[in-house]
């Protein structure tokens, strides 16, 4: 199996390949440090996983040869798994882009990532909810402190396809009445 | 099924709106400084004070390792010792290997210390490891600081628009900085620059005019007094060339937005993991090559070919660039080492003004970048690292002989 | 919110001139070119770089200061207070690093110990100091205003921790 791990620049992408494969890439706090992706191996549930430190990008229409690497690298790979990090404190335009992955059929856990920097600015998100309009897992975590990494992995065995109609079906359903929000329907 | 742009926005919306609830949004001390690094009128200042803190304890440090220890190491044990036991004294692998010496009144006579000697047990070694290991091993440290703090993007947003008037985005900078480390992931770095026109200006300053973190090292160590103006030569001759090629390089230079990040206190694990993960690479590719380049020059010292380029170049060394021939030797090492370069440059200052020594090591900085550099650019594309070369030969000559004229018009060269 | 720590902006306001003054005598002696020494505490560094540039924040650490006693409670105008003791922390803590290690070799070129005799070590330390070393007890009363106004803001703050 393998897992690309996805998301804008400087969410943390390469924090959680360090903690995930026990690598050594360079973590830093500015945007762009990863410009080429780097691979690790590790075991979940005794199988080994391929996971995939990509670039940071905003969209799936690269805009500069480092986004380039990271929609090649998505595209190359059509039976992965992606782990989508988000920005917790940007979370509109994190989905913007997990969305698009999801559209393109790819299986996808989200890793709503520095929840300490979201809270810092107010901002609360009902993680249980997003997971079941999405249908999709979606963990909190903080991966600087290692917070939610566990769980993160646990989960990524829920990955799997979802069908936009049905997220589409499952927002509107929540919008009208709070507990129609079910798991939705099986894509 | 996909959607389109609009649709995937208005459902993002319907999502976020479900799931999301913002509260009154208070600022906190940390953005509020977050802020005034930002604002010219306060960031200048901050940015200002980050600089003189980064050079002053650089300078401490690498003094008290280099002129508390490692000179008197060196000079007082390590190279009378290896004079003493090394066999052939005069011969041509005991100049290569320990101490080239020189001829005084028609005798054979030892050198005393390890930056003239030139052999790759001794100068080769002192200048890779008694002086440019300490200044690489704390300048990386600060650097991993400043990357880990989140002060990088600020620099970038805070010097938009003075960069901008050169035709360069403010992210600039951060390859710049990183480039100071050292010119290979700075050169990787421009990754992130929008169009194939900002890379190649980017990766053409950085490898010409931006000066890695051993050469500053061993400035710092051996002309305290001069560097302030070759840095500022350097500073000059990025805006200036960035300025032209931005006119005349075909292509694009868009704005793109930098995303500023909130500050973070560093984690001591990620500094440590980055600092010896730098420091290694210095020991296994650096060091090497210090003491391949030593070896290199010292053959060809032995062999006569820098004394015939020396001669054979000579109109241009003296006539064009104002430095005398002997800096043929350190040009050729500086293709290995720029840190070397600037050793034997010293080495051999009575034959030199002060000026005439700013200019040859503004020369070895711009001339030619390090093989490390040269493979990196190689792999960011052939048809790039032709054009920089070219710009290059056209920058050393146009730039070093404006160098020369302003020495005259000033009459010090 | 003004008015609630007149203390602070008095404090401040006074401290603010002090350190000004000192930027600016850094600057002047650095002019002048030779170093200045009063009462056996300070002494002002000639060199460009200590004295000049070193001045220079001072000076700016002054101006932080005084820009941000006004209305001193308001987050912006408080951080540019912080910011004013950070520049001070700056300076005297390259000054301090320095002294440190400079005590520590002996300095000897060719024999001799290497490390510095023990009186001579402890000598390194004793005064005079340089004006922002001098200033450094006095910008630490920030810290004082950082952790009250945090444990009123319940955490907010620079020495803000994460909680799981």
């Amino acid at each position: 199996m393998k897992i690309l791990l996805m998301g804008h620049p400087n969410v943390g992408k390469s924090v959680f390949f360090n903690r995930l494969t026990g690598a050594n890439v360079t973590e830093s706090n500015y945007p762009g440090t990863t410009v080429d992706y780097t691979k690790g191996w590790m075991k979940i549930e005794g199988e080994d996983v391929e996971i995939v430190d990509v670039p940071g990008t905003f969209s799936l229409n690269p805009k500069d040869r480092a986004e380039e690497v990271a929609v090649a690298m998505l595209h190359e790979n059509k039976d992965a798994k992606v782990i989508s990090v988000i920005d917790a404190s940007k979370i509109e335009r994190g989905l913007y882009l997990a969305m698009e992955i999801i559209e393109e059929g790819y299986p996808l856990v989200i890793a709503l990532n520095m929840r300490d920097v979201a809270e810092d600015k107010n901002i609360v998100i009902d993680a249980g909810r997003l997971e079941r309009i999405l249908g999709i897992p979606v963990v909190s975590t903080v991966a600087i402190a290692g917070e939610g990494i566990k769980e993160l992995i646990y989960r990524i065995k829920d990955a799997k396809p979802v069908n936009v109609a049905d997220i589409i079906a499952n927002a509107a359903n929540a919008s009208n009445t709070e507990s129609a929000a079910d798991a939705g329907g099986a894509a | 099924m996909k959607l389109s742009t609009g649709d995937r926005w208005d459902l993002i919306d319907k999502i976020s709106k479900e799931t999301v609830t913002f509260g009154a949004y208070k600022h906190t001390l940390k953005d509020a400084i977050g802020e005034l690094t930002v604002k010219p009128m306060t960031g200048i200042p901050v940015a200002i004070a980050i600089m003189y803190g980064f050079w002053s304890v650089f300078g401490s440090f690498a003094g008290f390792f280099t002129d508390g220890f490692f000179v008197r190491l060196f000079d007082a044990y390590w190279l009378p010792w290896l004079q003493e036991i090394f066999p052939g004294q005069g011969g041509w692998l005991y100049a290569i290997m320990v101490d080239a010496g020189g001829i005084e009144s028609g005798e054979f006579v030892l050198s005393s210390n390890c930056l003239e000697s030139f052999g790759v047990l001794t100068s080769g070694l002192f200048v890779a490891v008694g002086v440019v290991l300490p200044a690489i091993i704390i300048f990386y440290l600060m650097l991993a600081l400043l990357e880990d703090i989140g002060y990088m993007p600020r620099l970038a947003v805070l010097l938009d628009t003075v960069l901008h008037r050169v035709g360069l985005h403010g992210y600039a900078i951060v390859p710049t900085v990183l480039s100071l480390g050292c010119n290979v992931p700075g050169v990787a770095a421009t990754r992130i620059l929008e169009t194939k026109k900002q890379r190649f200006i980017m990766m053409t300053l950085l490898a010409i005019f931006i000066p890695c973190g051993a050469q500053i090292g061993i400035m710092q160590d051996l002309m305290p007094n001069l560097m302030g103006w070759i840095l500022l030569y350097l500073i000059i001759g990025y805006f200036i060339f960035g300025y032209i090629l931005n006119k005349i390089v075909p292509g694009k230079a868009p704005e793109f937005l930098i995303d500023v990040p909130p500050y973070r206190r560093p984690l001591l694990s990620n500094i440590g993991k980055k600092v010896g993960g730098r420091v290694r690479g210095f020991f296994v590719v650096a060091i090497p090559f210090v003491l391949l380049g030593c070896a290199i020059v010292g053959v060809l010292y032995q062999l006569g070919v820098i004394q015939f380029l020396g001669d054979a170049l000579a109109p241009v060394f003296v006539g064009w660039f104002g430095v005398p021939k002997e800096t043929a030797g350190p040009l050729i090492a500086a293709f290995l080492r720029k840190d070397l370069a600037v050793a034997q440059l010293d080495a051999i200052s009575d034959l030199m003004t002060p000026y005439q020594m700013i200019t040859a090591v503004v020369l070895v900085s711009i001339y030619f970048p390090c093989v490390a550099t040269f493979a990196m650019m190689l792999k960011e594309g052939w048809k790039e690292l032709l054009g920089a070369l070219a710009v290059l030969t056209v920058v050393v000559f146009a730039y070093g002989g404006l160098i020369h004229l302003i020495g005259i018009l000033l009459g010090v060269a | 919110m003004a008015g609630q720590s007149p203390g602070g902006t008095i404090y401040f306001a006074v401290l603010g001139i002090i350190t000004t003054a000192f930027g600016l005598a850094d600057l002047l002696v650095t002019a002048s070119g030779s170093e200045f020494a009063y009462a056996g505490i300070l002494v002002i560094p000639g060199d460009i770089f200590r004295g000049g540039w070193g001045g220079i924040i001072v000076l700016f650490a002054g101006l932080f200061y005084l820009s941000g006693i006004r209305n001193f409670d308001d987050i912006h105008q408080f951080a540019k207070v912080a910011m004013g003791s950070i520049l001070i922390w700056v300076v005297a803590g390259c000054d301090i690093f320095a002294i440190i290690l400079e005590s520590i070799p002996s300095w000897n070129e060719e024999t001799g110990p290497w490390f510095n005799t023990l009186p001579d070590f402890i000598a390194a330390y004793a005064p005079p100091y340089a004006p922002a070393v001098l200033l450094l007890p006095f910008s630490l009363v920030v810290i004082y205003y950082i952790r009250k106004r945090a444990s009123e803001d319940g955490g907010a703050g620079i020495y803000h921790e994460r909680n799981g």
